[in-house]
């Protein structure tokens, strides 16, 4: 973490696609600190870059120019290999499609990243039992991604995610393919990361999860054009906002 | 006629799309229908190449040979000029036995004394240079590649040094080393090359007291009858021991030298067409989803099951059929080389029976529809909406693999997981190692057998049907290596594009390229140690059942070879495959996965 407690940071973040008449600037020149304990919400258009910049806070794609600053680490030009530590470590990825192996149970989608980071087989089943509970799913340890409805799918996703204890979660468009009530379990889970202190970056075209954050940065052409901290955000109001009981 | 052009273009914009698998399964059917149908056409192919000799040659119908050089050796042959059934002559010749020595090479030799002018039978087409004359000799175009000689060199024929004037074929003696007929005296016959002297120059072999045989060559009414004519002669009994060939004989000894080829070209075009079959198994499996979408889309604009699978079937149909084609022009190209490894015989094409035609294409065909009838049918039975969705064929659960892989390190762990994805394949990647296996067993069984050459005193003149056999097998071998290659490759690449996403996933959660391009590389190796362990005993089980009972087995330890040459080689070919697999971009991945 920096002077100023951002857990990540971004200074002068530029992505760029072709070149010549062809040049699209996906992310343009961006600048983001990112508190602890931050939920922050990115808006914006589909295509104004809110995903590559999450890939690229990530380090799952490099920037063109521009820094990135995880917990004080500069990782936009560290190797492959060193990302992917990072990764295993710092960063949970939540996708709006899931993406959990479908071969494996619920139970072995969490596990997954407890044994990639060395732990032991006992350690990661014992991680993902406790997570499956906090995420409500205990009883669906077993069950096959698609023996789960789109909600609990997300919701399995976001224990994975939080299975390393990660120092920033980030999640593109976690509630895209989730109706309002699938929505609203997530919403809760995100809110009750947040009550114990976990960094979120939430990307979403969602007016309403955007209004849950503590923060909302507004996209287009890759650029900010807005960043709005909000003062009282959605905190036991998620029910009414999705005209769903709370 | 409109479906069957509906169907024509679809097929052939499926193969421009997939220009590589198209390709890849031409190489795999080819290879097999070319091994199948030199196997099966070439006792037939050495056969039409006598024939063909015999009817350039004006080759006889019965050669008799009796002992000795004098008067009463060439009037009891005379004698037989005079049956009714004769219709012409040439001889008697006398032949000396002797040796013939030319770049170092001494080999056993016959040499015939023969006119300026050759007879009306046997008369042996001359491929370099001149016919007899004095001074010099012509060497029988085997024993001449055999010894390295060319016209205008020099051979020393019985200590004698003489020019070679020419370089001839005939069909009056069986092809190299088998020209001898019968040993000095009447014994038995060795192992011997022929050259053809002047009249006069076999005075100084006669005058050293060179074991001589006088022959004659006969034409007969009716050739096909050669036997029946024999046989009669013997029933008179003869006190010169003369002794009978006929040319029903003389090609059937010509096919001798395939003896060690022709059963390795045909197990092998067997092992070939298994390889065939699951390389084409991997490719058609590699598409089955692809192939799911397609069908989903063809339902959903009102094609029906017959149409779809016409469209499905038709392209592997279409490519067997080609590749079959291309086998049998390789087998017809290569059939003249192979079945006449001596030159012996006169070189021309010799296309395959139809009956051979028949078995390649039902072999190729056979092989087409086994390995896509099951993804086809799949295809065909999958819902519209789910064929579309793509969620026909999912990867199965092992929980217990799975529990087994999470106490490995992270790229066997994965290893694991991508075997369980598709087990199948697994069988198949042990299968294909299991029949290279199979091959490099067969080349190390043949190393170790004793051998036995033809030069007197030289270790050059090689064991021709014994050098045949050999690099029948080696080459079979070195198409089993190669399809087996283009397998490992195949199940690699195709593992690696259907675990693309879960290999993103795993990325996203931290596992480093290395790990992955090790991950990959494990699940190939993991099934090739059963199939290379596997596959060598299975290949001394097929060599010893085939072949005679003092047949020599190699040291043990020779035999660990492949089994450890082979995991060595799966690492090396996956190596590549698997590490572009790896360097994939994850976000890229998994954008596409999700659009």
């Amino acid at each position: 973490m920096n002077e100023f407690g951002a857990v990540l940071q971004a200074r002068g973040l530029a992505k760029e696609h072709g070149q010549g008449q062809g040049l699209v600037r996906a992310v343009d020149e961006v600048d983001l600190d990112v508190p602890a304990g931050q939920m922050l919400a990115v808006t914006g258009p589909s295509g104004c870059g809110k995903s590559t910049l999450l890939h690229l806070l990530g380090g799952l794609e490099r920037p063109s120019r521009g820094e990135v600053r995880l917990a004080g680490r500069r990782i936009d030009a560290l190797s492959e290999r060193a990302l992917a530590r990072l990764r295993r470590r710092s960063v949970g990825f939540v996708f709006q499609a899931f993406h959990l192996v479908e071969e494996l149970s619920a139970r072995e989608n969490v596990e997954l990243p407890v044994l990639l980071a060395g732990r032991s087989p006992r350690a990661a089943k014992k991680r993902a039992a406790m997570l499956l509970e906090r995420v409500g799913l205990a009883d669906r340890a077993r069950h096959l991604p698609w023996e789960l409805s789109g909600g609990q799918r997300q919701r399995v996703a976001i224990a994975r995610a939080m299975a390393n204890e990660p120092a920033v979660l980030l999640a593109d468009e976690p509630t895209g393919n989730l109706d309002t009530a699938a929505t609203l379990d997530v919403l809760r889970l995100f809110e009750g990361l947040r009550a114990a202190g976990q960094t979120l970056v939430i990307v979403t075209h969602d007016e309403r999860v955007a209004a849950t954050a503590d923060r909302v940065v507004s996209m287009r052409d890759g650029a900010f054009v807005d960043d709005t901290r909000l003062a009282g955000h959605a905190t036991g109001g998620l029910g009414e906002m999705f005209g769903l009981e709370y | 006629m409109g479906r069957i052009l509906l169907v024509l273009r679809l097929v052939a914009a499926d193969v421009r799309r997939h220009p590589a698998q198209a390709a890849m399964m031409l190489m795999t059917i080819t290879a097999a229908t070319a091994a199948l149908s030199l196997g099966m056409s070439l006792r037939g192919t050495t056969d039409t190449l006598y024939r063909q000799t015999r009817a350039a040659t004006a080759g006889p119908d019965v050669v008799a040979l009796t002992p000795g050089g004098d008067k009463a050796a060439t009037s009891a042959l005379r004698s037989l000029t005079r049956a009714p059934e004769v219709t012409a002559h040439s001889g008697p010749h006398r032949q000396y036995y002797t040796t013939v020595t030319a770049h170092g090479l001494t080999s056993a030799a016959v040499a015939q004394g023969a006119g300026a002018a050759p007879g009306p039978v046997d008369r042996p087409l001359v491929t370099s240079g001149t016919w007899v004359r004095p001074g010099g000799v012509v060497v029988e175009r085997g024993f001449a590649a055999a010894l390295r000689v060319r016209v205008g060199d020099r051979v020393t024929v019985a200590g004698r040094s003489l020019p070679v004037t020419g370089i001839a074929v005939g069909a009056g003696h069986p092809v190299y080393p088998g020209a001898q007929m019968m040993g000095p005296g009447g014994g038995p016959s060795d192992y011997s090359g022929l050259v053809w002297m002047s009249e006069a120059d076999t005075g100084p072999l006669a005058a050293a007291g060179l074991p001589v045989t006088s022959l004659l060559y006969l034409d007969l009414r009716d050739p096909a009858a050669a036997q029946e004519f024999v046989e009669s002669r013997r029933q008179f009994g003869d006190e010169h021991q003369t002794n009978f060939f006929t040319w029903q004989f003389m090609a059937e000894d010509d096919a001798r030298i395939l003896r060690q080829g022709q059963p390795v070209l045909v197990i092998g075009s067997w092992l070939l067409a298994l390889l065939a079959v699951g390389g084409v198994a991997t490719l058609a499996a590699g598409r089955a989803a692809k192939q799911t979408r397609r069908v989903g889309l063809l339902k959903a604009v009102g094609a029906t099951p017959g149409l779809i699978a016409a469209v499905l079937l038709g392209e592997y149909l279409t490519l067997a059929l080609i590749a079959d084609a291309l086998g049998l022009a390789i087998a017809r190209l290569a059939a003249p080389g192979l079945a006449n490894p001596t030159a012996s015989l006169l070189t021309a094409a010799a296309g395959p029976s139809d009956d051979t035609v028949a078995a390649t294409t039902c072999v190729a065909l056979a092989m087409a529809v086994l390995t896509t009838l099951g993804p086809t049918r799949r295809a065909l039975r999958t819902e519209t909406v789910s064929a579309l969705a793509d969620t026909a064929r999912r990867p199965g659960h092992r929980p217990w693999l799975n529990g087994l892989s999470a106490l490995l390190p992270t790229p066997l762990l994965l290893a694991l997981r991508l075997i369980a994805r598709r087990p199948g394949r697994a069988v198949l990647h042990a299968w294909s190692i299991a029949v290279m296996m199979i091959g490099a067993t067969a080349l190390l069984m043949a190393r170790v057998q004793t051998d036995f050459d033809y030069g007197l005193g030289s270790s050059h003149l090689g064991n021709v049907q014994r050098e045949q056999g050999h690099n029948v097998l080696l080459a079979v071998t070195a198409a089993l290596a190669a399809l087996a290659a283009v397998n490992i490759v195949t199940i690699t690449w195709t593992t690696a594009l259907e675990a693309r996403p879960v290999m993103a996933i795993a990325r996203t959660l931290g596992a480093t390229p290395g790990q992955i391009t090790a991950g990959l590389s494990a699940a190939q190796l993991l099934p090739t140690v059963p199939g290379a362990v596997l596959g060598v005993p299975l290949g001394l089980f097929l060599v010893l059942s085939l072949s005679p009972q003092n047949t020599v087995v190699p040291p043990t330890w020779w035999l660990f070879i492949p089994v450890l040459v082979a995991p060595l080689a799966t690492a090396a070919l996956t190596a590549v495959p698997a590490r572009l697999a790896a360097r994939r971009s994850v976000a890229r991945t998994l954008s596409v996965e999700t659009g």
